[in-house]
């Protein structure tokens, strides 16, 4: 949670797990191999120091730009992909995280110039999203279900 | 480092509260299900909330939850959390499965009582006026219930107290994990009526 990676070894799968209310987001570049995955908690740091690099949706977004760059990827030529931001419970007021994280991403994303080419977000499901390496191939699991591939 | 807000003797208060809540909590669950129940000893801890959510276990095992907020006095979560295979053992002594509507009401009421008991020694020990509000029920992975539960909660401060209880079904090998989570005034209000405020 609140952690991010990028990669451009063939071999590696990088993993979000149960994500609920959480948005799992991936970036792909459209030709090369840079992928990276951010594992986002809250929409925004509302002045709080940021502990944790990918914690708030405002700071995760550029960070995790910047940390593509070493291996070759700029924002231009990035897709981004959205999983998780579920309302797990309807309870107490303001507490669709899900949906304020979703669209607090979706922001950072217009700004920074990047599409959002696939998404898995909302309702009530928790879900795993894993991004191949080697393919830039996303894909995502609801809780007790198959492996969907998103791109 | 993650304790910094709450002293020792603060927690250990805490943590004795909690003591007593899940005792009570164990005690109704037992008359529920007429079974024994053992009961760890809760702990209270300050934790950061990826710490909070890596400790309650693999993030992506299926779990049953059941959220029941409390309000009042002090303004608090309650999250009962079930592992799939001990909610079917659950439901089985009630006559239930989880597969149904039935089992499912059957889990957000027991839910209910062990929150109501907890919540209920916890407002005699205080003197404080606590509601519930009705138990929800989900069933998913538990990374996402507990992160979902624990960053409704940090939207308001970085720390999530979490006070953790166990209890284990005498015979049928169960353990159901109840944590609740006050809001950071809730912890204030409790503290400074048992004495150990700021």
């Amino acid at each position: 949670m609140g952690e991010l990676a990028a990669s451009a070894s063939a071999g590696d799968v990088l993993v979000c797990v149960g994500l609920g209310s959480c948005i799992g987001l991936a970036l792909v570049s459209r030709r090369g191999s840079a992928c990276g995955l951010a594992h986002i908690v809250l929409p925004d740091a509302a002045g709080r120091p940021a502990d944790r690099p990918a914690k708030f949706a405002e700071q995760a977004v550029p960070a995790l730009i910047a940390a593509l760059g070493p291996h070759g990827a700029r924002a231009g030529g990035l897709d981004a992909i959205l999983v998780g931001g579920a309302q797990m419970f309807t309870t107490s007021t303001g507490m669709d995280i899900g949906a304020r994280n979703e669209a607090a991403v979706r922001a950072a994303l217009g700004l920074a110039g990047i599409p959002v080419t696939a998404s898995a977000t909302a309702g009530s499901v928790g879900r795993t999203v894993r991004v191949h390496v080697a393919t830039g191939n996303v894909t995502v699991r609801d809780a007790g279900a198959k492996e969907v591939g998103l791109r | 480092m993650a304790n910094a807000r709450y002293t020792d003797l603060q927690l250990d208060a805490l943590r004795e509260l909690a003591n007593i809540g899940s005792g009570t909590a164990g005690t109704a669950l037992s008359s529920l299900l007429g079974c024994a129940i053992d009961l760890a000893v809760p702990s209270a801890s300050a934790l950061e909330l990826a710490d909070a959510v890596e400790a309650a276990g693999d993030p992506a095992d299926l779990v049953w939850g059941v959220v029941v907020p409390v309000s009042g006095h002090v303004d608090a979560t309650a999250l009962l959390v079930i592992p799939d295979a001990d909610a079917t053992t659950i439901c089985a002594m009630l006559g239930a499965d989880t597969d149904t509507e039935t089992g499912r009401s059957a889990l957000g009421e027991i839910g209910n009582i062990m929150v109501g008991a907890y919540v209920g020694a916890l407002a005699t020990m205080t003197g404080f006026e606590l509601d519930l509000r009705p138990p929800q029920t989900t069933h998913d992975m538990l990374g996402a219930v507990v992160s979902s539960v624990l960053a409704a909660h940090s939207d308001e401060q970085e720390l999530a107290l979490v006070l953790d209880s166990e209890l284990e079904l005498e015979g049928e090998a169960c353990t159901l994990s109840f944590m609740l989570l006050p809001t950071p005034a809730g912890v204030a209000e409790l503290l400074h009526r048992i004495g150990l405020g700021d």
